[in-house]
């Protein structure tokens, strides 16, 4: 097969950022999730749960409430302000100052027509929504305290407000509170701590359930004002709430990590008298839940330790099967690494920074499976900091080390690398029509930059040292209107090929810059793919863990490709429940395709027996203790390797090594913010 | 004989009665006026007598005869020594007080020497305050050393290089945004919110896992650095001692 020599590197320090709220939209099936540094995330759960789009974060835009308008997405937090986000161009649409100190909540009625958002001065200010903004309409009564959280009942005739030790019921109409619901504060030292009314749910039959800083779950009735029944889930805070559609179930998420569900449920069978009843407890977490979101078959939920957990509910699907397996997404579904080949440099994107380093050397030789003796190390060349306060959205490095790229939401900067990629200059002078750019990339002779920019179109500039030129825009067929968050460039220079996240993908030709084929779309987004240095074939891997090789000179399905789709791929493939990132090619061997998801990396080589069903898929250990002439029998076409554990790229240099960044869960763990003190028996 | 214990302690506290009850008469002849010196005893002087009285209480006998003088020149005596020994105390007290206070004025003096001399510098140039923050920082020997070069090389650093930059204003929201993170801080990592560290909780992780490791700080090798090269000197100098008085 091959033997490589592996340059292991564990220094790309990523830290990810604690998450921070998160709203489902069960019209579009699309999660948004934003982060403690303003960033937001959408996925697609209809998808495989594919991280589709990210919006760059911002300094000061500390976001607390997400919330869906239809299709529209709008965001509050504790600078003051309500934004709304242009999905399509991935960037904050406008901003509405709210003029009440930092919000704290936001909600929308069933209708869509009005928008609450509680602020710190103890108003909750309503925002008429209309088609291109929001318009102030009033202020509710004002009260002397917090308004913490926030929600409307389904009619939109009344608002619960969630404060400090109390709860308000709201007339939406008149603006008057009517009635104030005390909650008790907790026993023993939290006696003297105000109790904090973290989250507030309201239902149709008028039942107002509520979860505070003292560890209850509190079932209030609305109309009355009074309390039905109170439920002591932990001794910690409990910060998150969500219910269902049909309100027949509600989970609430603790400061402990755990989720607890409680379901609308008649102790007897015939069904007479409903009640709260807690069911069960999903622990998925080791540090805070902050946020909660309660979908049709499951419960999405995410915190201080930046993972996002899907648990399906296990009434809801069928067991056993992949869709009832617990999802779990820790790292971004997109590269953070840029690897240029020609001169072993690498990029690591931060938020804030850009980092450089020239990989180490060693030229010792080993055993498979041993380390070698390093001679030079790595060593850091270059940390870049941005401009301004909006986060980096996309980076890339060219082939032979001399350009460096990045882009923001507002800006677009372009580098240039000399004396071996040591000193670094700005590039003044750039054309006017390289704007700001979703997805970047440069052409392998490092002669020209493709920038991605809005309605799928690519702006084509050339580089040259004291002013670059623009050489024209690819456009997309009309109507194009997604985002493109992939690009690829091949070898020869001839060809670019883009996928955007309505999964089209467009191939232009770049000697007459003009489109050369739309490959026919296929249901799951594109999460990778790279067009072959010789074969001109584009590899194209999906979100449901499909592959396809598409012929660029015949503008149709390669015959290995047609026969995979035949024979299908193996089960244990299409189970992987992360997506692969990475697409590369092998120049030794024309007939091998090396493709990399979190947990491994994998060699297709078409010219061996494709595996299966019946095969073994990870069969690598078992025919290395095979004799030579009996492996020939036995192996198939994807060798897969998995010794090198949470990938973030992995790339084959011109001097044929391999570069693996892993970044091992354990160094991410270790720099969270504290959890809570469990006393355990026996420690 | 079990009875007999008992016995015993029924004569004491019959004895204790019988005395009580003495006592009590002597004292009824007391405030009767019976005796006529009793009327210039004072009030302290008759429950001292009274003391004296319950104090022999647990003989069997009567209880002694006292005389007037006797218990008078007591009193006195007594109250003498009180007099005495609170005097002494205020006196030590005072001497206490007065020292601290000498001590004090003495390190002002010396704090006030050293911002003299960098105020007589001062006052030849106005223009460089931020150079006198450095200094007064400084050890009042460095000052007295530098004073000189100083002086010489303050006309240069008049024209050297600094620049003058206003402090970036924050506004209104940011400073609001500041104080609703720290309320949101205060409430989940303020006092009272019983947390514990990473490190714990992984090290936690490792004793109660299914392979039972160490704590994480003894499994990876990059953690607690600093405790490690304290522990290796520690080590180090307990060795050296241990072969110190062998050899």
């Amino acid at each position: 097969m091959g033997e490589f020599k592996v340059h292991r590197i564990r220094f790309f320090d990523y830290m990810p950022s604690a998450i921070r709220a998160m709203a489902f939209s069960t019209r579009t099936e699309r999660l948004a999730l934003a982060r403690a540094d303003g960033a937001l995330e959408i996925f697609n759960f209809s998808d495989n749960y594919f991280q589709e789009k990210v919006l760059p974060g911002h300094d000061g835009r500390a976001v607390e409430a997400l919330c869906w308008v239809g299709p529209r997405l709008f965001s509050a937090g504790l600078n003051g302000e309500i934004t709304e986000y242009d999905l399509e161009n991935l960037r904050p649409r406008y901003t509405v100052d709210a003029y009440g100190g930092p919000i704290w909540t936001i909600g929308v009625n069933s209708q869509g027509t009005l928008l609450a958002v509680g602020c710190e001065d103890g108003t909750v200010k309503m925002f008429e929504v209309l088609k291109e903004r929001i318009q102030f309409q009033r202020n509710l009564d004002r009260q002397r305290g917090r308004i913490i959280s926030l929600s409307w009942h389904p009619s939109g005739t009344l608002i619960a407000a969630g404060m400090m030790d109390m709860i308000r019921i709201f007339d939406a109409e008149t603006g008057r509170a009517t009635h104030r619901l005390v909650v008790d504060r907790g026993a023993g030292a939290s006696k003297s701590k105000e109790v904090v009314v973290w989250s507030i749910a309201f239902l149709s039959d008028y039942t107002i359930i509520s979860s505070d800083s003292a560890g209850k779950v509190q079932i209030w009735d609305g109309l009355n004002g009074t309390l039905i029944r109170t439920h002591l889930i932990t001794k910690w805070d409990v910060l998150a709430l969500s219910v269902s559609q049909d309100e027949s179930s509600l989970v609430a998420g603790t400061s402990e990590g755990t989720v607890v569900q409680f379901q609308f449920l008649s102790s007897t069978v015939d069904r007479l008298d409903k009640d709260w009843v807690r069911t069960r407890t999903f622990k998925n977490h080791s540090h805070d839940v902050r946020a909660l979101a309660h979908t049709e078959t499951a419960v999405v939920s995410g915190g201080m330790d930046t993972q996002l957990v899907v648990r399906p509910l296990l009434d809801k699907v069928e067991k056993n099967t992949r869709e009832s397996a617990i999802r779990k997404v820790s790292f971004p579904h997109r590269s953070l690494v840029c690897c240029a080949k020609k001169a072993g440099v690498l990029l690591f994107q931060f938020p804030d920074h850009l980092e450089l380093w020239r990989l180490g050397e060693s030229d010792g030789y080993g055993k498979p499976g041993g380390s070698l003796p390093v001679k030079r190390g790595p060593e850091k060349l270059i940390q870049l900091k941005r401009k301004g306060e909006d986060h980096i959205c996309c980076s890339a490095l060219s082939p032979c080390g001399g350009w460096l790229a990045y882009s923001t939401v507002t800006s677009f900067r372009l580098y240039r690398l000399l004396n071996g990629s040591i000193s670094i200059c700005k590039v003044s002078k750039l054309p006017k029509d390289l704007r700001p750019a979703h997805q970047l990339c440069f052409s392998t002779d490092s002669s020209k930059l493709f920038a991605s920019s809005s309605n799928s179109s690519v702006v084509v500039v050339a580089l040259n040292e004291p002013e670059c030129k623009y050489l024209g825009t690819l456009k997309a067929k009309y109507g194009c209107r997604q985002p493109v968050h992939l690009l690829s460039a091949s070898e020869n220079g001839k060809w670019l090929a883009t996928a955007n996240t309505d999964c089209e993908v467009h191939v232009y030709n770049l000697d007459k810059l003009k489109l050369h084929c739309t490959v026919p779309v296929y249901g799951s987004c594109p999460t990778a793919m790279a067009i072959h240095p010789t074969t001109s074939n584009l590899v194209v891997v999906h979100a449901d863990q499909q592959i396809f090789e598409y012929s660029l000179v015949k503008k149709e399905y390669t015959e290995w490709s047609r026969r995979l789709q035949k024979q299908g791929l193996h089960s244990l493939w299409l189970e992987r429940d992360t997506p692969i990132t990475h697409v590369t090619f092998n120049p030794k061997n024309p007939a091998h395709i090396i493709v990399q998801d979190l947990f491994m990396f994998c060699i297709i080589d078409k010219s061996l027996p494709l595996p299966e069903a019946k095969n073994v898929l990870y069969n690598q250990m078992t025919l290395r203790s095979l004799p030579e002439p009996d492996r020939v029998l036995h192996s198939h076409g994807f060798k897969i390797c998995k010794d090198f554990q949470h990938l973030l790229c992995v790339s084959l240099l011109e001097d044929h090594s391999l570069v693996v960044v892993e970044r091992p869960l354990l160094d991410i763990v270790s720099q969270l913010p504290a959890p809570v003190r469990q006393k355990k028996f026996a420690t | 004989m079990q009875g007999g214990g008992r016995v015993r302690s029924r004569s004491l506290s019959v004895t204790m009665r019988r005395s009580a009850m003495t006592l009590q008469n002597n004292m009824a002849k007391n405030q009767r006026g019976e005796a006529a010196p009793s009327s210039r005893m004072t009030g302290r002087e008759r429950q001292m007598g009274g003391f004296s009285l319950l104090l022999e209480s647990s003989d069997d006998e009567g209880p002694e005869e006292v005389t007037f003088e006797d218990s008078k020149a007591d009193a006195r005596r007594s109250m003498k020594r009180a007099l005495d020994t609170a005097r002494r105390e205020k006196e030590l007290l005072k001497e206490k007080r007065r020292k601290r206070q000498e001590l004090f004025q003495e390190q002002k003096k010396r704090k006030l020497l050293s911002a003299e001399v960098l105020e007589e510098i001062d006052s030849t140039k106005q223009e460089q305050s931020h150079v006198k923050a450095a200094e007064e920082e400084a050890e009042p020997e460095e000052v007295e050393g530098r004073k000189r070069n100083w002086k010489q090389n303050a006309a240069r650093n008049l024209k050297g290089n600094y620049t003058v930059t206003t402090v970036k204003q924050s506004t209104l929201a940011s400073s609001q945004l500041k104080a609703a993170e720290d309320f949101l801080h205060s409430r989940m990592y303020g006092p009272g919110s019983r947390r514990t560290t990473s490190n714990e909780m992984l090290s936690l992780e490792n004793k109660m896992g299914k392979n039972k490791s160490a704590a994480v700080q003894f499994v990876k090798k990059n953690w607690a650095c600093q405790k490690k090269a304290k522990a290796e000197k520690l080590k180090k100098t307990w060795i050296h001692m241990q072969q110190i008085p062998s050899s």
